[in-house]
């Protein structure tokens, strides 16, 4: 009834391959932005802004930048957190040695460090696959989070042994450090996340989308079709890597302020994984129900019991969380092995034809 | 793209949730958080510490019905040591709070910018970082009662006796955390070693093989220091205690900083241990103040401790030291001020002139528990000194006199590196607007 597709009729090749073909789609994703844009930051405090909505928005573009890699190409990868990191020192260190230089371009151009070194740990791919290559993308992890401890010039000899953020403006509005408010780092994020899904949408359909998803699901077919692998696989970790780099970047650059190396260690790199497999792996929208899931719920749950009017201990309530979120993935597991983005595609499926099933 | 409504929905939920909850919290009385860490890999050593914290505080409520008569509203939000939830329990525990103490040091160095414009003081006793105490950089940090470059120059002065001259020649293992925290007496250690011509040699323990030493225990054996001086912490420092047992390294030449002594992680190795040593700021025993807890907070069931035996342990008393700061604090501020319920900017006045004497802890029956601690604008650390502790192989007993740091060594390094942070987090506000007298 709400759903109800019949009636809007294709007559060019264009339309029939426009991005949202059907009408209430469009509708639907113009409602979500208008939300994000306009209506929460009328209402949410500061709170929601550091604790809720920034984390979230960061964690669904980090595995938005996975999902490319495992999801679309089909390359398992277990060095995100690490990929992050890169990203992160990068902009650092280009934020300390061209201090006038805008942060957007500094940021755009730490991604190019992170897809490089991407690129450098994906050559293994070639050769090894599957289980294999997860082994290899380890050793990176282990191998960077070394290299952000040890390489004092990282950090600039910083007694701290942290990478701490100097307050930045563009044109005037300050956008990072202790004084930047909340609402305009928001802002900043959220634009940047909306322009890298927006191009990603548009690349997984493209060329270099089918491309990855033919080695994925067959390498050896791909390749007898002409494709050149070794392009396609790197150009997923370079891709992948550049996003990821940049969501590592505005993780500290945007919300967290300063960073020690161990932020960058493996178990972001599980919380990453998880996002993307419980998301939905080979799918855009899954990233961000994936981070709503992980990132969001515990700190919504956590505030539940104030709300309810009971005394629950902090610590207490920690571990029920722990209990919740992890009983909530085994059931979305069981209940939709292709993770929530598959679970909402199988909704619209009903709604369309809802409520006349023949 | 069409699929992003479960996310708004989810979001919108949230923000309703948050909005509603943040007007819940504001309450009467003095709001003090703690952010703790129970959970965690760390909670081991978290716990016993949080307890004391938290029953000090309770004990104040239930004997003397606050501070200067206003109840403590004592709030914990839990960490798990993890930075991620250290900005969300800032957050939200920052709106009505006097006071954030972070634990952590990631968390501290995320939150120790923000406090600047938050204007709320932040509480690192015994951690933080070193350069803290130069005040004028630092006017909403504070770490008393002495710093890391404080313990490692007092632990150096046992070992050498009160004379570092009698140091040449010998060869000083540093087994320390990779990690900023394990690294952060390196700049002080480095310069003695250069004075004083004795060899330094650091051992990194990295965060992924604090239980498992063997490699650095062996390398230990091979250099035959004089002195091992552990920087650990969490479960590093059970791991070097155990592999320390099993080498056979004289455990009277094994000292550590204060995180390194908890009764927890040598009751394992007991008597096997003896002789081990731990710097600390405070000693434990039996003092006045131990009874009123046990008194109104043990007996009536209200604390967190598992047995009574806790009560006796160097780290649950620490955390009461831990919150007698912060009470002393809210006390000066409204002793000064006149005003009973204190803002946040008065108790940053009132850490800034702490003056706790050798009388007002006979009064507070901590008397010997902890030395008298003195505070100042360009001294946030007070810089009280501390004891060496000794484990007997059941508990560790006081070993030495009152040892206190050369000031005039560390201060210029500290005045230095306080510089360098201001520098690289420019533009920083340092004293800002904040007069001091």
């Amino acid at each position: 009834m709400f759903y109800r597709t019949s009636g809007q009729f294709k007559t060019t090749y264009e339309s029939d391959q426009a991005l949202f073909p059907i009408k209430q789609d469009m509708i639907l994703l113009v409602v979500i932005l208008a939300a994000m844009y306009v209506i929460f930051p009328m209402f949410a405090s500061e709170f929601t802004y550091k604790a809720l909505l920034v984390p979230v928005l960061i964690y669904s573009l980090a595995s938005l930048g996975l999902n490319i890699l495992t999801g679309y190409a089909g390359q398992l990868s277990l060095g995100t957190a690490g990929f992050m990191g890169v990203g992160a020192y990068a902009c650092y260190k280009i934020t300390t040695i061209f201090p006038e230089m805008n942060i957007v371009i500094a940021l755009f151009l730490s991604g190019f460090f992170s897809a490089a070194v991407g690129v450098a740990f994906g050559l293994p791919s070639l050769r090894i696959k599957g289980f294999y290559l997860a082994i290899a993308t380890l050793a990176s992890q282990f191998f960077l989070v070394w290299l952000f401890e040890k390489w004092a010039w990282l950090y600039n000899y910083n007694a701290s042994g942290a990478i701490e953020v100097r307050t930045m403006d563009i044109f005037g509005l300050v956008v990072t450090g202790p004084t930047a408010s909340p609402v305009v780092q928001y802002y900043f994020v959220l634009g940047i996340v909306s322009v890298v899904t927006f191009a990603m949408i548009n690349l997984t359909r493209g060329r270099y989308g089918r491309t990855w998803k033919a080695v994925r699901d067959m390498d050896i077919a791909a390749e007898l079709v002409g494709i050149n692998l070794m392009r396609a696989k790197l150009s997923a970790f370079a891709v992948s890597s550049y996003i990821v780099g940049i969501a590592g970047a505005m993780m500290v650059f945007f919300w967290k302020g300063a960073a020690e190396p161990n932020l960058f260690d493996i178990p972001m790199s599980f919380q990453i994984v998880f996002i993307a497999i419980i998301g939905g792996l080979g799918s855009v929208m899954g990233n961000f129900l994936g981070a709503i899931l992980i990132v969001a719920l515990p700190v919504v749950l956590n505030l539940l019991p104030e709300l309810l009017g009971l005394s629950i201990g902090s610590a207490t309530m920690e571990h029920v969380n722990v209990m919740v979120i992890g009983s909530l993935i085994i059931m979305f597991l069981i209940v939709e092995p292709h993770g929530l983005a598959r679970f909402w595609a199988l909704i619209r499926e009903k709604l369309i034809i809802w409520p006349f099933p023949h | 793209m069409k699929h992003f409504t479960n996310f708004s929905r989810a979001v919108a939920a949230g923000a309703l949730a948050v909005a509603m909850s943040t007007a819940a919290m504001a309450a009467d009385g003095l709001n003090l958080p703690n952010l703790t860490y129970r959970t965690g890999p760390f909670a081991g050593t978290g716990t016993p510490i949080m307890n004391g914290q938290r029953d000090y505080m309770l004990m104040l409520n239930e004997r003397d019905g606050g501070i200067g008569g206003v109840p403590i509203n004592y709030v914990e939000c839990e960490t798990g040591y993890n930075t991620n939830k250290g900005v969300e329990c800032y957050e939200k525990t920052k709106g009505e709070a006097l006071v954030t103490q972070p634990w952590s040091t990631g968390i501290t160095l995320q939150v120790l910018p923000r406090t600047n414009v938050d204007r709320i003081p932040i509480l690192a006793p015994g951690y933080g970082f070193s350069p803290m105490s130069d005040g004028n950089t630092f006017a909403w940090a504070f770490n008393p009662p002495v710093s890391y470059w404080d313990g490692a120059y007092m632990i150096l002065d046992y070992i050498s006796d009160g004379d570092m001259t009698s140091l040449k020649g010998k060869k000083i293992v540093l087994l320390h955390l990779d990690h900023p925290f394990g690294k952060e007496p390196l700049p002080l250690l480095e310069k003695l070693a250069e004075m004083h011509d004795f060899k330094l040699v650091p051992i990194p323990v990295g965060l992924k093989e604090m239980q498992n030493q063997s490699a650095q225990w062996l390398q230990i054996r091979r250099e035959r220091p004089d002195n091992v001086i552990m920087w650990g912490w969490g479960a590093m420092n059970a791991g070097a205690i155990t592999e320390a047992v099993k080498t056979r390294y004289p455990m009277e030449n094994f000292l550590g900083v204060w995180w390194s002594g908890s009764d927890a992680d040598l009751q394992n190795v007991g008597a096997k241990a003896k002789g081990y040593k731990s710097i600390s700021f405070n000693a434990p025993g039996n003092f006045p103040v131990m009874e009123d807890i046990r008194k109104h907070v043990v007996s009536k069931g209200n604390s967190m401790i598992k047995s009574e035996a806790d009560l006796d342990t160097v780290f649950y008393q620490r955390g009461i030291v831990i919150s007698l700061y912060l009470a002393e604090g809210v006390k000066t501020a409204q002793d000064h001020f006149g005003e009973k319920n204190i803002n946040a900017e008065q108790l940053r006045w009132g850490l800034e002139n702490l003056n706790i004497t050798e009388a007002r802890l006979e009064e507070l029956g901590m008397k010997g528990m902890v030395p008298p601690l003195k505070t100042s604008c360009d001294n946030h650390t007070g810089h009280a000194g501390g004891w060496m502790l000794e484990w007997n192989g059941e508990a560790f007993v006081q070993a030495s006199d009152l040892l206190v740091p050369d000031r005039d060594l560390i201060r210029p390094l500290e005045l230095q590196k306080a510089a360098d942070y201001a520098d690289n987090n420019a533009p920083w506000p340092g004293r800002g607007d904040l007069a001091c007298n």
